[in-house]
């Protein structure tokens, strides 16, 4: 079956076309016809660029003031007969919506209903950038294609497995039966399917070891998944908390936020945007948020892109030890994302120093290692380290799969607190 | 018929047009902003990127919002604009003949149900109106500067807005984030002529020698937990406007609360016109930072 598989954001609609069924899937034969996008929605030069395997890219612009108009354009495309795919847009069997927040509701993906929408829409609260263009995204899509099912895959779901322990912060416990505010961690569908094809390269079962899947890109996140379960990560109520990031603060004690407000004289807003989007990589080198030219920078004696580069690693390395102690022990150590995927520099200093743990890197490996898929520890190392690229858009068209044969796991929390 | 906000036209790259034109932009529109001529387009976009850049020192923004709000701001000289809008704000300056003659050129271009939104805070609506030749789709809001952080707008309803035009000035209101206050059309609507008789009460208190004039804003500031005090606050409007919309509410509604303080015409007099000529009831550096705060008056937790 052919699958859309839709990540909406504010500005951009991000799409891939998946062959998959269940027997591909056995098989491991899980088919990616088309990649692409839509950016600058709501500009007179929105541009459309799909990617097909074994073909020049190919570019289009025009004025796209909407999301709906964004997704009949993909489809035009992908159904026409010169560059796109299809023979015709109802060869697309189902459509899979990335979807930021799902709350303490969704521990699953899930066949969009209208209950679903209803729900989603009151996890809005809790991701107000993301959710509502998710939403557009899919009604726009929904529009377009009304008549095959619409699947909504959660970056927060992998998480749900997170005991109360993980997932509470240390306020008044009202607050969180009030606010539902508590942790939840993102990137599930990337840590999820990092965990997967991480354990079949070696040939593991997940079910059987002990995990910690580090996902560096524009934001970062890290994640100890034991047994096949996540039982903890680092990013919080919202994607700030943790891994230092490229714009982003990660960890910080929170009295700064009212310090500031008062001797500052700051804003909400202020202060929030300075802790999303004027911080992290490129708050403290002055430099960029872009780890590529940290590198380069620091290489060429930049003092405070080097600070930069070492507060980055060092809070992954802090996130490792903390999430081997919270596991009693880790078997393997998966990197993924734009940075853990490409900066052998950033993988060498995150885990240098840990030989005690069991986790042995191979330089000349690593150093070699730039995308692509493959083992950078010693063949002595206890501890397995694995490069991983990720794949969300896999897990989302497996899921999508897995929801119309009703197979989908659920990752239901494994303990209730009652007020 | 459907309408659907893209395109908004903005009459006039003063102080106000261009802090609604940062907003409108921001909020994903396209704007097109018209000025008098090409010299002013030029010192219209230096002092919208000069505002941009000092929003990005201070955390309101970043360096790719910022680009992507150029991105979304044409300037031009002509009202042919404003045919492709699908609303128009005038914001130039608080005079009822040139309000008006905009009003015409709007009128002539805009595609018929098109609302066409005046940005006063003292004059009428209804008044302007009426000499248009579709006086049902003008329309009134009144922003507060900086419109890119104030958090409300007052939608004025004249005698003939229809419905319609009335609540897509409502929904523009909330596309830009702002909470609408619906309001009839009376000078000073509310925020106006609640805040003036407060300025005007500060400046007389001072007048009388009660207490110092930094002394009357710190306690108004600390007591009522306002972010600056009624005078700051008027050096900072620009006490010239503050007289106009004082003098316009009195001789509007006759009452005597509104007549300007004789302190505050002594001071427009003189040209001391508050923080953007250094000098006002404050003192002011040319980045119109205050700098003669009382002791007392800085900042602390809790």
């Amino acid at each position: 079956m052919k699958i859309l598989v839709l990540n909406s954001g504010s500005s951009s609609v991000k799409f891939q076309v998946i062959d998959t069924d269940l027997e591909r899937m056995k098989a491991h034969q899980d088919n990616t016809l088309a990649t692409g996008l839509v950016e600058k929605i709501g500009l007179s030069d929105s541009r459309l660029v799909l990617k097909v395997p074994d073909r020049k890219a190919y570019t289009d612009y025009r004025e796209i003031l909407e999301h709906r108009a964004a997704i009949e354009w993909v489809l035009r495309i992908l159904s026409d007969p010169e560059v796109g795919i299809l023979d015709e847009v109802t060869d697309v069997g189902a459509v899979g919506h990335r979807v930021v927040h799902g709350g303490e509701a969704f521990a699953s993906s899930v066949l969009i209903t209208p209950e679903v929408i209803q729900q989603i829409e009151e996890c809005s609260v809790l991701a107000p950038l993301h959710n509502p263009p998710n939403l557009r995204g899919y009604y726009a899509a929904h529009a377009a294609l009304p008549d095959v099912p619409h699947i909504a895959v959660f970056d927060t779901a992998y998480h749900q497995t997170m005991p109360p322990h993980a997932f509470l912060y240390g306020i008044p416990f009202q607050l969180y039966t009030k606010h539902a505010l508590r942790r939840y961690g993102f990137h599930g569908t990337s840590h999820r399917y990092v965990a997967f094809r991480g354990s079949q390269i070696l040939g593991w079962e997940r079910q059987e070891h002990k995990l910690i899947t580090v996902h560096l890109g524009n934001g970062c996140s890290t994640a100890a998944i034991d047994h096949g379960k996540s039982i903890d990560t680092s990013m919080g109520f919202t994607p700030l908390e943790g891994l230092l990031m490229g714009t982003r603060t990660g960890d910080m004690d929170p009295a700064v936020v009212p310090w500031l407000m008062a001797m500052e004289e700051m804003t909400l807003h202020q202060v929030n945007t300075m802790m999303n989007k004027h911080s992290g990589l490129y708050g403290i080198s002055g430099v960029s948020s872009d780890m590529r030219e940290l590198v380069e920078a620091r290489a060429g004696g930049h003092q405070r892109a080097d600070v930069a580069f070492r507060m980055f690693c060092y809070r992954v390395k802090k996130y490792i030890g903390s999430y081997a102690a919270a596991m009693g022990g880790v078997d393997a150590v998966f990197f993924t994302g734009g940075i853990g995927e490409n900066s052998p520099e950033v993988r060498e200093w995150a885990l240098s120093g840990l030989e005690y743990m069991g986790i042995e890197i191979d330089r000349q490996i690593n150093d070699g290692l730039h995308g692509g898929e493959g083992e950078i520890s010693t063949d002595d190392s206890r501890v397995k380290v694995l490069v991983v690229p990720t794949n969300e858009e896999l897990i989302i068209a497996r899921d999508v799969v897995r929801v119309l044969n009703g197979i989908m796991p659920t990752w239901e929390p494994p303990e209730t607190v009652t007020p | 018929m459907s309408w659907e906000l893209h395109n908004v036209a903005i009459i006039g790259g003063g102080m106000m047009g261009r802090s609604i034109a940062t907003k409108v932009a921001q909020e994903g529109l396209n704007v097109c902003l018209k000025e008098i001529s090409a010299e002013a387009v030029e010192a219209s976009r230096a002092e919208l990127e000069k505002s941009l850049d000092h929003a990005i020192a201070r955390y309101d923004l970043t360096n790719s919002e910022k680009k992507a709000i150029l991105s979304r701001i044409r300037w031009v000289t002509q009202f042919d604009c404003a045919a492709d809008c699908d609303i128009a704000i005038e914001t130039v300056q608080e005079d009822f003949g040139v309000k008006r003659r905009i009003l015409r050129e709007l009128d002539r271009r805009m595609v018929e149900d098109h609302p066409i939104v005046i940005n006063t805070s003292t004059l009428s609506i209804t008044e302007l109106a009426a000499q248009n030749s579709c006086p049902e789709r003008i329309v009134g809001m009144h922003f507060l500067y900086p419109v890119t952080t104030t958090r409300v707008v007052e939608v004025v309803r004249g005698q003939l807005t229809t419905d319609e035009v009335y609540n897509r000035a409502v929904e523009f209101g909330r596309i830009l984030g702002k909470v609408p206050i619906k309001v009839f059309e009376m000078p000073g609507f509310v925020t106006t002529r609640v805040i003036m008789p407060l300025i005007n009460e500060a400046m007389h208190t001072v007048m009388e020698g009660v207490a110092e004039a930094a002394e009357v804003d710190l306690a108004i500031k600390l007591g009522f937990n306002f972010t600056m005090g009624p005078l700051e606050w008027a050096d900072r409007t620009g006490l010239d406007r503050v007289l106009n919309w004082m003098k316009h509410l009195h001789s509007e509604s006759g009452e005597p609360r509104f007549r300007p303080c004789p302190m505050l015409k002594r001071l427009v007099r003189a040209g001391l016109h508050g923080a953007k000529t250094g000098q006002g009831f404050f003192t002011y550096d040319a980045n119109r930072r205050r700098i003669d705060r009382l002791p007392d008056d800085k900042p602390r937790l809790a």
